[in-house]
């Protein structure tokens, strides 16, 4: 059972290690970076920018420590940088597989496409969880080593929740990936299509007519913010990712299953 | 011997063959990779895929893995309707499969490759067949030389005790010494009663190991015979460096078919006795000679007609071995499932 999955995630190991790695150093230089700004006016700074970008980059909080990971590490990193970073790995998934012949070896084992597609996706958990669960202890440790306090409930609730929105962008990435034929083309796709996605949600944000463009953006259902400050957050929103991250992997599986490979 | 089996294999009906080719049929849009191809290949037996390159061996083979979808028609594989996933995913614990392009993930190591492959489907002569082939498994596969993949790709397509295996152009990149090593292996594994079914482009291959030859030609099965009569049939390429006079007098020889002349030599097909042509030689002043076996597409050409219309648009892309994911879907960018 799940030898594929163990394969595959065996085969993540390392990206996984310096991916983390990369976040825990960027994470640290950002709560440094709180420590040299400390007793700067914001609102005086950024009251020149329009309100949509100022709730584009969640900037209302950034003299507590809460609101300075949230917008400068959580905004930035998970919410566009690994969003991004899973639609693209999501997106060579098979897509790779494809384009070199690989394909044709796996699909000679004994198992099912739908179950290979789906184990070969669950190695992402690898990368997934890693990032978050080394990640927060990583961030805690930093914000207590420069003597601030961010409750460690409310850190953990923001990483847990980051789950569901990283399996919808991954889920992006798998449709990308049972369609093309080239990893690149696959890739390139995932990660233009979230990306355009967190664009428009952050511009339509405020125009009343066309707002529910939006809602058609996995980034509209994180907002990691408000949980890091006070905790809040809105259980329908992680009910939607998960729901969107069951259709796309049915829609992945299906296509899949029907395709010359 | 060969003979026995034929007949035998002759009289059995197709239905309970390990591989029975019923009208197998693949578009790729305009192009027909395979049509209406039918044939048996009955338990026991070593059965030759013969065709050129681009003629839709590949296809065919990738279709009896259910890596394509057939467009008409249909194939079963022990038993197994091709069209029928899961019953051909079961079946598939007794298939093994070395395809035409080899690629396990270049930054795992063979061990690794082979420990994922025997978890899924069994890894009873593993050990045995490490000793017989030896991949250095415990160095990463991008190191690997192709003799050395293909040694790892014959390690895990026999490893669990298959009783098909289908294999896509096997011997591809094997040095000569392995390539007899390899066919010595082939014979054994027939012997204990493992059906082997295997493509290739080249004659010489096939005549030595195989029991039986279907010849695939533009997507169409040209015919099946056994391997004597192909033998028979098949002719000698003959290459002669010698003065004119030699020329002009071996051009009148018997048995010679499209004699080419290039400068200070000829060049032609010989189906006639090797002796007397030899003793025809001998009475001209020859600088050099050589005799060997006939290119396949020659083969072709002098038995079965030539169709250059036909040969062009498979030559083209008839889903064949070299662009990697098989299909000419895929080397277009507009085929089925392109993005």
């Amino acid at each position: 059972m799940f030898e594929t999955a163990r394969y595959e995630a065996r085969r993540k190991i390392r990206g996984t290690l310096i991916l983390t790695a990369g976040v825990g150093a960027y994470a640290g230089f950002i709560v440094w970076y709180f420590t040299v700004l400390e007793g700067v006016d914001y609102e005086d700074v950024f009251a020149d920018l329009p309100p949509a970008m100022l709730e584009a980059f969640g900037i209302e909080n950034l003299s507590t420590i809460e609101g300075f990971l949230g917008a400068q590490l959580f905004s930035f990193v998970w919410l566009l940088g690994l969003g991004l970073y899973f639609a693209y790995v999501a997106g060579g998934t098979v897509a790779g597989d494809i384009e070199t012949g690989r394909i044709d070896l796996l699909v000679s084992l004994p198992v099912a496409r739908s179950r290979l597609l789906v184990e070969k996706f669950a190695a992402l958990f690898v990368p997934m969880l890693a990032v978050n669960v080394l990640g927060g202890p990583i961030i805690y440790v930093f914000v207590v080593a420069i003597g601030e306090s961010i409750p460690a409930s409310h850190l953990a609730l923001t990483h847990l929740l980051s789950i569901p929105f990283f399996l919808v962008c991954g889920g992006i990435g798998l449709v990308f990936s049972v369609a093309a034929n080239r990893a690149t083309v696959a890739e390139r796709g995932a990660v233009a299509t979230v990306f355009v996605l967190y664009l428009v949600e952050s511009v339509v944000g405020g125009a009343d007519e066309y707002d529910w463009i939006q809602y058609l953006s996995p980034t509209q259902y994180y907002d990691p913010t408000p949980t890091l400050i006070d905790g809040s957050f809105d259980p329908i929103d992680s009910a939607i990712l998960l729901v969107a991250f069951a259709g796309l992997i049915l829609l992945s599986v299906a296509a899949f299953e029907r395709r010359d490979l | 011997m060969v003979d026995d089996r034929i007949t035998t294999a002759d009289d059995r009906t197709d239905g309970d063959a390990p591989l029975v080719v019923d009208g197998l049929t693949k578009e790729f849009g305009s192009i027909v990779a395979n049509d209406d191809v039918s044939f048996a290949v009955q338990e026991g037996e070593i059965f030759g895929f013969l065709g050129p390159n681009g003629a839709g061996k590949s296809t065919t083979i990738r279709l009896l893995l259910g890596l394509l979808r057939p467009t008409a028609g249909t194939a079963r594989v022990l038993g197994a309707d091709v069209r029928d996933e899961d019953a051909l995913t079961a079946a598939k614990s007794r298939i093994g499969y070395l395809p035409s392009t080899l690629r396990f993930g270049e930054e795992v190591t063979g061990e690794a490759v082979l420990n994922y492959h025997g978890a899924i489907k069994g890894e009873a002569r593993r050990a045995e067949l490490l000793e017989l082939f030896t991949p250095p498994i415990e160095r990463p596969v991008r190191e690997y030389s192709t003799g050395n993949e293909r040694m790892l790709g014959l390690v895990q397509a026999f490893m669990h005790d298959p009783d098909l295996v289908i294999m896509d152009e096997p011997t591809s990149g094997l040095d000569p010494l392995k390539q007899e090593r390899f066919n010595a292996f082939v014979r054994r594994e027939r012997d204990r009663g493992t059906t082997i079914f295997f493509s290739s482009h080249v004659l010489s291959e096939v005549r030595r190991v195989c029991d039986r030859v279907g010849i695939l030609r533009s997507g169409s099965l040209v015919e099946l015979e056994n391997v004597d009569t192909l033998l028979h049939r098949g002719g000698k390429h003959v290459r002669v460096h010698a003065d004119d006079a030699a020329l002009t007098g071996l051009t009148a020889l018997d048995g010679i078919v499209d004699p080419e002349r290039f400068a200070e030599g000829i060049q032609f097909v010989y189906v006639g006795d090797t002796n007397d042509l030899l003793r025809k030689l001998a009475a001209y002043d020859v600088r050099d000679v050589e005799i060997g076996e006939p290119a396949i597409e020659d083969v072709f050409a002098h038995y079965y007609g030539r169709n250059p219309e036909l040969d062009d648009a498979h030559g083209e892309g008839g889903g064949e071995t070299g662009a990697g994911p098989g299909s000419p879907s895929q080397d277009s960018d507009g085929g089925p499932g392109g993005v």
